[in-house]
């Protein structure tokens, strides 16, 4: 699976109902080391009910300027939140669909991320 | 462009004038010249108000993008690629390269035309030796020897300034001009045509893309934000002067003839009626430098912003070997520009074009910008204050305004004619 076929993809809860589609995938670099970064592990997707257009970097709340656009962009994306990898129940052509009970996680990132 | 900002003051304050110079020099190019002249000898100075509003824009966004290279030490388009991802990434790509393309071949036309006057050789003769210089440059000449000897000979296009005294105009009446107004021969719509023509002509966005580029090329660090900062603050504005008298010629001399320019050979007509033969000599050299200089610049974007978009190894810094796939995309991009140029059409025309597709792709050009001037993760403390981002925002209300009504414009004007 390529990551890029999944961006974009419509996301259904168990019942199926519409939640929204894949905006993001968010990693965590906790794995074995190598060459030049340790390995990454997938967290989960990030699921926008409006947009799945890009954060532009505004998913961090550190970031508050231009407060305009980030008031425009952060209203684009108003309502999506994180689910993690583990209440993903299945990836198919075309959909995505959460298990019974998934938990809605923030999408912020503390601070202005670190680089 | 900009030297290295160690040793004693002398030095120091010879690199700042050198700096300012070829910022000045190297702000024409062939959408200025061709624009401004079309402009002036069919609106007069009425749109000259545009020209400012233009390049306080390219000011306030090449100092943003300078910025953002000397700060982080990576050129402006890089950041971009890795900040907003692949996909903003490549609506960005896709506008502002085939945009410069399209400048690539207006300017190699340029230099081929200018060489046409100078010489009486048909110009699409000069046109492969034109494009086969620019290469041979880019392949051997040393970044900034190229910048400094381009832009200070791009300076003699000062004769404009001095054809415009010596004219002897009614500088009353000509001052009069100044005030935004429709002419009577002309409609509100040709009118906004070319306001957002020239507005286009003045902030290309190949501008802060070989801005940035060039700060990498050249190594700036935070350290040369003061003298970048004098170079854009300086030198455009006076560029932008030298804008306005290469309309003001037109203005003077072809308006009231009832000449409206289409070819090279007009825009320095004026110059010629002026200054005499040897101004004609100082407007040809000006013009062939200026349009080389561009030639240069634009061509390197295009080699830049790929090569920065898919993570090739870039820049006159490395050897060409070292940098293999950057410099077989503008040797490709310079075949392109040759190819369409034999197909016979008009340069001028193209240069027309290019500066209102300039127009409609700039808020994917400068959008971008302006956030990434706004990442403390790569500008630290140096990310834009709040009146460069409330101007900022003021400007991409401009630029998406100026953007959707181009092609309407175009359409509503055949246009501009």
């Amino acid at each position: 699976m390529i990551l890029g076929d999944l961006l974009g993809t419509p996301v259904f809860d168990a019942d199926g109902g519409r939640l929204g589609r894949v905006a993001d995938a968010r990693f965590v670099l906790e794995g074995a080391p190598h060459q030049l970064m340790v390995e990454a592990r997938l967290l989960g997707l990030v699921v926008g009910p409006h947009s799945a257009s890009s954060f532009m970097g505004y998913e961090r709340n550190g970031l508050t300027h231009p407060r305009l656009l980030a008031r425009i962009l952060r209203w684009r994306h108003r309502g999506s939140f994180l689910v993690l990898w583990e209440d993903v129940a299945a990836v198919g052509t075309g959909s995505v669909r959460l298990r019974p009970g998934y938990t809605r996680y923030s999408t912020a990132l503390v601070g202005p991320g670190k680089a | 462009m900009w030297g290295p900002n160690e040793g004693s003051l002398v030095k120091r304050l010879l690199g700042v004038a050198l700096g300012v110079l070829t910022a000045i020099g190297g702000f024409v190019d062939i959408g200025d010249l061709v624009t401004n002249a079309v402009v002036g000898s069919r609106f007069g100075l009425s749109l000259v108000w545009v020209v400012a509003i233009g390049v306080l824009g390219i000011i306030l966004f090449a100092n943003m993008s300078g910025r953002v290279a000397a700060v982080s030490g990576r050129a402006t388009f890089e950041v971009i690629r890795e900040r907003l991802g692949p996909r903003a990434g490549l609506a960005n790509l896709s506008a502002s390269f085939l945009i410069n393309l399209m400048t690539v071949t207006a300017e190699i036309g340029g230099i081929a035309l200018s060489l046409q006057l100078a010489s009486s050789v048909y110009y699409l003769l000069w046109i492969p030796v034109a494009a086969l210089a620019v290469w041979l440059v880019i392949w051997r000449v040393r970044f900034s020897i190229m910048e400094n000897v381009t832009g200070l000979l791009g300076l003699t296009l000062i004769i404009f300034a001095v054809a415009l005294f010596l004219l002897k105009p009614d500088w009353g009446s000509l001052a009069g001009q100044l005030t935004p107004a429709v002419p009577q021969q002309e409609t509100v719509w040709t009118y906004s045509y070319y306001a957002i023509a020239l507005f286009g002509a003045a902030m290309t966005p190949y501008e802060v893309f070989f801005f940035s580029s060039g700060a990498v090329e050249e190594g700036w660090t935070a350290k040369d934000l003061g003298q970048s900062r004098i170079n854009v603050l300086v030198g455009f504005p006076l560029g932008g002067l030298l804008s306005v008298s290469i309309a003001a010629c037109a203005a003077v001399v072809l308006l009231p003839a009832g000449i409206s320019v289409t070819s090279l050979s007009q825009v320095v007509l004026p110059v010629a009626e002026g200054a005499g033969k040897l101004g004609l000599a100082f407007v040809l050299v000006g013009m062939a430098a200026a349009t080389f200089g561009a030639a240069l610049e634009t061509t390197l974007s295009s080699g830049y912003t790929l090569a920065q978009f898919f993570g090739w190894s870039w820049g006159k810094f490395r050897r060409p070997a070292e940098a293999a796939r950057f410099h077989l995309s503008m040797i490709v991009c310079l075949l392109v520009g040759i190819a369409v140029l034999a197909t016979g059409v008009d340069p001028v025309l193209v240069t027309e074009y290019s500066v209102v597709f300039s127009a409609i792709a700039l808020p994917l050009t400068y959008l971008p910008i302006l956030i990434v001037a706004n990442d403390p993760q790569y500008m630290r403390e140096h990310v834009n204050g709040s009146a460069v981002n409330v101007l900022g925002m003021v400007y991409l209300v401009i630029i998406l305004l100026a953007s959707i009504a181009a092609i309407p414009l175009m359409i509503a004007t055949g246009a501009g004619s």
